[in-house]
């Protein structure tokens, strides 16, 4: 019997206020884009099934957070349950990619004992004339802290698909690897409603059996 | 956009006095630049008088409209547009124009729907469509329909008393549409000619003329006012946040708008308003303001039920043509012309439309069969049954038969549902009726009975049972700030003191800017971001209403509040959800009244503790919430446990914005009615009442979808029945209560 889906990840956006963060997420859940929405006040929450290969499908709990520095004590309490994060910043203001650094670590001293996958993502990327952060300066922070990094536009609709499967493959390699687990308690990552849970040797020998051709 | 907007405003204050040096600093430097032109065309037009007369909002009441016709008025219309710019094609815009309907436009919208393309075009390009439908006597109404379909600042702005008006409204259309991001409009706005200008509100009107219309309009629309019961009398400050019953009020205020940016340009309550000749201090300014919106409220109203009766009386006119026997053609509608058609009927070729007036009984059974006399439907939309073109195989007669058949039937179902649809219109606005009426007659009661004695009446069972059941609009700022008090003793000098300070750092700040970033490194980094974040989110706040955009009527007006606040609590600062809470006060009181209630408000314990974050303080908020949660609503408190819904999860939200984000306007007010009246319990409580409204349906969902439902709530969440959930759940544990459980986790 299939799964509707293998595992639900969820996933953390944090950045400084007004880098985008709503508005990515709403491009990538809703599909559209709003000029003008609400500033976050606490915490929204959206969700998204990605199929990240054919037949494998991933629920996604995003976790969209105030980025005003006031409400990182709310937020920091939500690292915890989370397997991955987005960590946006507005490649037209500096100062957010500065803060940048802040973030992880704000991040990391509160996800323990777990640990978070993240993917640094510089948004706004249509606004090329007003672009303040290099391409290049982001790769090496993002290299430095061992993430990937993507640029994306909520509103051209640049790599947003991209920057979220991207990170929610890394997390199932892991997944798969045995390096991230479920966890009773813990809600980073649940499994579907399958009758058999997939393991990777399991999978491996099941399409190898199927391979007889 | 928003340059332009305030250019137009700055042109009025420049027209104004020489304030205009007086560079407000939030007002970037762009906003000062005038067009010569326009600064031109408003001398003509003005004649030199500058304040009172300045007529340059050409906008107002349309001259001799009734005399043109479509042709003409859409003739000179392009020809002004030759005249002067490119005009802002409000037909291209139509979603636009919806989402700037949407706030307040309720009238718009309803309108358009009983109205559909004809008013539709009203709505959206007042020049020709108004004259399309020219039958009406009433230009001005018309007029005051094409605006408000655009804007309700444009219908404040038609006021009998005091050509003073006119350049407000001026300011605030232009503030308004390039709110509505409508850029070009303003350089256009001021006629350069006698030609109209272009302004989707406008109709047409000549300069000079509008004065002498304006008393003849309001005579007019005083006469009809009296004809029906509307709901803001004669008052003070016209609320706009009952949307439902009113909602064309939602944006009135207005008033504020001309005021506010001249207030900022010019420095000062002091300096000379458009409005009023005679003003010259605060107070008298205010009272003549409170003079000024009662009418422009009286014309919201009348504006609205100018809308039904144009939309009344347009048909029966149609109806009155008369019929020959071959009647079954009525021809094809467009914009409100039928012309009658004595053809005979050709067997097949039909031309039928649907749900057009006709004069004829129902029982003929022709082909061109008409709808029924009292029933008023309007639908465009063309059915049409035509033959086979020849130099195809004919139908053969049974196929023609079984289409006729189908068509007929088509029809007759298009006709039912019209018939349904206005069956409904008609008892939705029976029901506004009905409510208005009665906010009508609280009103008086709060008025004569309660607010001249309140604090002998204010804890009288009688009064909060009034209370209860929802302030009428325009005492509703008054009672909050009763009720809210000020403790504090903010006095409005008070006031012009943080915001002169306010405006001298945002003037700093923008220019030293970066250069000193390197000293002072933390504060000036809070000051900065809460800078930025205040403009920031300012822009962000109810974006439908269009109003606290940059360039909208109240954009300075809340960036003032919240920059005063800052200088004023520098330990509090700027959270995000304050600007929620300031635009809700500003929508309902004068600035300073605004910032009095906002920062008394601020400083309430439970405000205070959720806008610092003092976590340990807001747990036990959540704690004391959840012991009333699980005694009130039992199953749905295990629900939530089982899925780990924790109450911070959605109360945080609500508590911050005291639910102005996540309740519509209009029962977010309701709440606050109630708030202002028992405290922060009310709050919870409310929460409550909104867990119980929805309780079946949150049963039923996991983690992440109860958390989007309650992050989200629907749109159509009604008062009444949210009330009569919070009225369902006491705040009663055992025998404690609200504040004795609280103490008891604190």
């Amino acid at each position: 019997m299939e799964a509707i889906w293998l595992y639900q990840f969820r996933l953390i956006v944090i950045g400084d206020s007004t880098v985008g963060k709503s508005c990515l997420i709403r491009r990538f859940t809703e599909g559209r884009f709003a000029q003008v929405s609400d500033p976050t006040v606490g915490v929204d929450f959206f969700s998204r099934l990605v199929e990240i290969e054919p037949g494998k499908r991933i629920k996604l709990q995003i976790w969209d957070t105030a980025g005003q520095e006031r409400f990182r004590s709310i937020t920091r309490a939500y690292y915890r349950n989370s397997v991955g994060g987005l960590l946006l910043f507005d490649i037209t203001n500096r100062r957010s990619f500065q803060n940048v650094h802040d973030w992880l670590e704000e991040a990391r001293s509160h996800v323990q004992p777990h640990s978070i996958v993240f993917l640094l993502v510089g948004h706004k990327c249509d606004l090329e004339p007003q672009r303040q952060v290099t391409r290049q300066e982001a790769e090496k922070l993002a290299g430095a802290y061992g993430m990937r990094y993507v640029e994306t536009s909520a509103r051209d609709a640049i790599n947003v698909e991209h920057a979220f499967t991207e990170l929610t493959r890394d997390i199932f390699q892991l997944v798969r690897s045995g390096d991230i687990t479920i966890q009773e308690g813990w809600e980073g990552v649940k499994s579907g409603f399958v009758p058999n849970v997939v393991h990777s040797s399991e999978e491996v020998t099941k399409s190898d059996r199927r391979c007889l051709c | 956009m928003d340059g332009n907007a305030l250019q137009r405003i700055s042109l009025a204050e420049k027209n104004k006095e020489s304030s205009a040096e007086e560079v407000d600093a939030c007002h970037p430097p762009l906003n000062f630049v005038t067009a010569a032109e326009t600064v031109e065309s408003l001398k003509h037009s003005c004649n030199g008088q500058l304040e009172l007369s300045c007529t340059a909002a050409s906008r107002t009441v349309p001259e001799g409209l009734s005399n043109w016709d479509t042709d003409s008025v859409i003739q000179s219309t392009l020809s002004s547009d030759a005249v002067i710019r490119p005009p802002i094609n409000w037909s291209m815009t139509p979603d636009k124009e919806a989402k700037m309907a949407n706030g307040g436009l309720f009238i718009g919208h309803s309108s358009a729907k009983l109205h559909t393309e004809t008013v539709v075009t009203i709505i959206l390009d007042g020049a020709a469509t108004c004259l399309s439908n020219t039958q009406c006597e009433k230009p001005s109404s018309i007029a005051m329909s094409a605006r408000e379909g655009h804007h309700e600042s444009c219908n404040i702005r038609v006021e009998p008393d005091g050509a003073g008006a006119q350049p407000r409204t001026q300011a605030n259309v232009a503030g308004d549409l390039s709110g509505g991001a409508t850029s070009n409009l303003n350089s256009q706005s001021l006629p350069s000619s006698p030609a109209p200008t272009k302004d989707p509100c406008r109709v047409s009107a000549k300069p000079d003329t509008i004065q002498g219309e304006e008393p003849s309009a309001s005579g007019h629309l005083g006469d009809d006012l009296s004809s029906r019961p509307h709901p803001q009398a004669l008052r003070t400050r016209t609320v706009p946040n009952s949307v439902s019953y009113d909602s064309s009020t939602i944006l009135s205020p207005g008033e504020e708008d001309g005021e506010t940016f001249a207030e900022l340009g010019a420095q000062g309550h002091s300096d000379l308003r458009f409005m009023d000749v005679s003003l010259s201090s605060r107070n008298t300014f205010e009272s003549s303001r409170r003079g000024m919106k009662c009418v422009s409220s009286l014309k919201i109203a009348h504006s609205l039920s100018w809308l039904f009766c144009l939309v009344r009386s347009l048909f029966p006119k149609k109806q009155r043509e008369p019929k020959g026997p071959s009647q079954n053609v009525p021809g094809w509608k467009l914009f409100g012309k039928v012309p009658a058609r004595e053809s005979a009927p050709k067997d097949s070729r039909t031309i039928q439309q649907v749900g057009v007036p006709a004069g004829t009984s129902p029982t003929q059974p022709q082909q061109g069969r008409r709808k029924n006399l009292e029933f008023e439907p309007l639908s465009t939309t063309a059915l049409i049954l035509e033959d086979r073109p020849a130099n195809l195989p004919a139908k053969s007669v049974e196929e023609a038969q079984r289409h006729r058949q189908e068509y007929d039937e088509m029809v007759a179902e298009a006709k039912k549902r019209e018939l349904k649809e206005a069956q409904r219109k008609r008892k939705e606005m029976k029901e506004r009726f009905k409510q208005e009426e009665s906010i009508a007659n609280a009103m008086v009661v709060w008025n004569n009975d309660i607010l001249p004695n309140w604090e002998n009446m204010r804890n009288t069972r009688r009064v909060r049972e009034l209370w209860w059941q929802g302030l009428p609009p325009n005492v509703r700022g008054k009672v909050w700030s009763l009720a809210i008090g000020n403790e504090l003793n903010i006095t409005p000098e008070l006031y012009e003191i943080f915001l002169s300070r306010a405006k001298e750092r945002w003037r700093s700040f923008s220019e030293t800017g970066s250069e000193t970033e390197a000293d002072d490194g933390a504060s000036l980094a809070d000051r900065e971001s809460s800078l930025d974040l205040i403009k920031l989110d300012i822009s962000r706040t109810f974006p439908p209403l269009f109003i606290f955009q940059k360039g909208g009527p109240y954009h300075d007006l809340l960036h003032s509040v919240l920059g005063a606040y800052t200088c004023y609590r520098p330990d509090v600062g700027y959270v995000q959800g304050m600007s929620f809470i300031a635009a809700v006060l500003i929508l309902n009181l004068e600035e300073a009244d605004a910032f009095i209630a906002f920062a008394n408000l601020l400083n309430k314990p439970c405000q205070l503790a959720f806008f610092r974050v003092d976590h340990d303080l807001m747990l036990k908020y959540f704690a004391a919430f959840e012991v009333f949660f699980e005694e009130n609503l039992p199953r749905l408190f295990n629900h939530f446990q089982s899925s780990n819904l924790t109450p911070d999860l959605y109360l945080i939200d609500w508590i911050f914005t005291l639910y102005s984000k996540s309740l519509p306007l209009d029962v977010a007010c309701r709440v606050w009615d109630v708030f202002c009246r028992d405290g922060e319990e009310f709050l919870f409580r409310t929460g409550l009442g909104i867990l119980r409204l929805y309780e079946d349906v949150l049963l039923q969902l996991d983690f992440i979808r109860s958390a989007q439902f309650l992050t989200r709530l629907p749109e159509d969440i009604g008062s009444d029945r949210l009330f009569a959930c919070i009225a369902a759940a006491p705040m009663l544990n055992g025998n404690r209560k609200w504040s004795q459980v609280k103490n008891g986790y604190v």
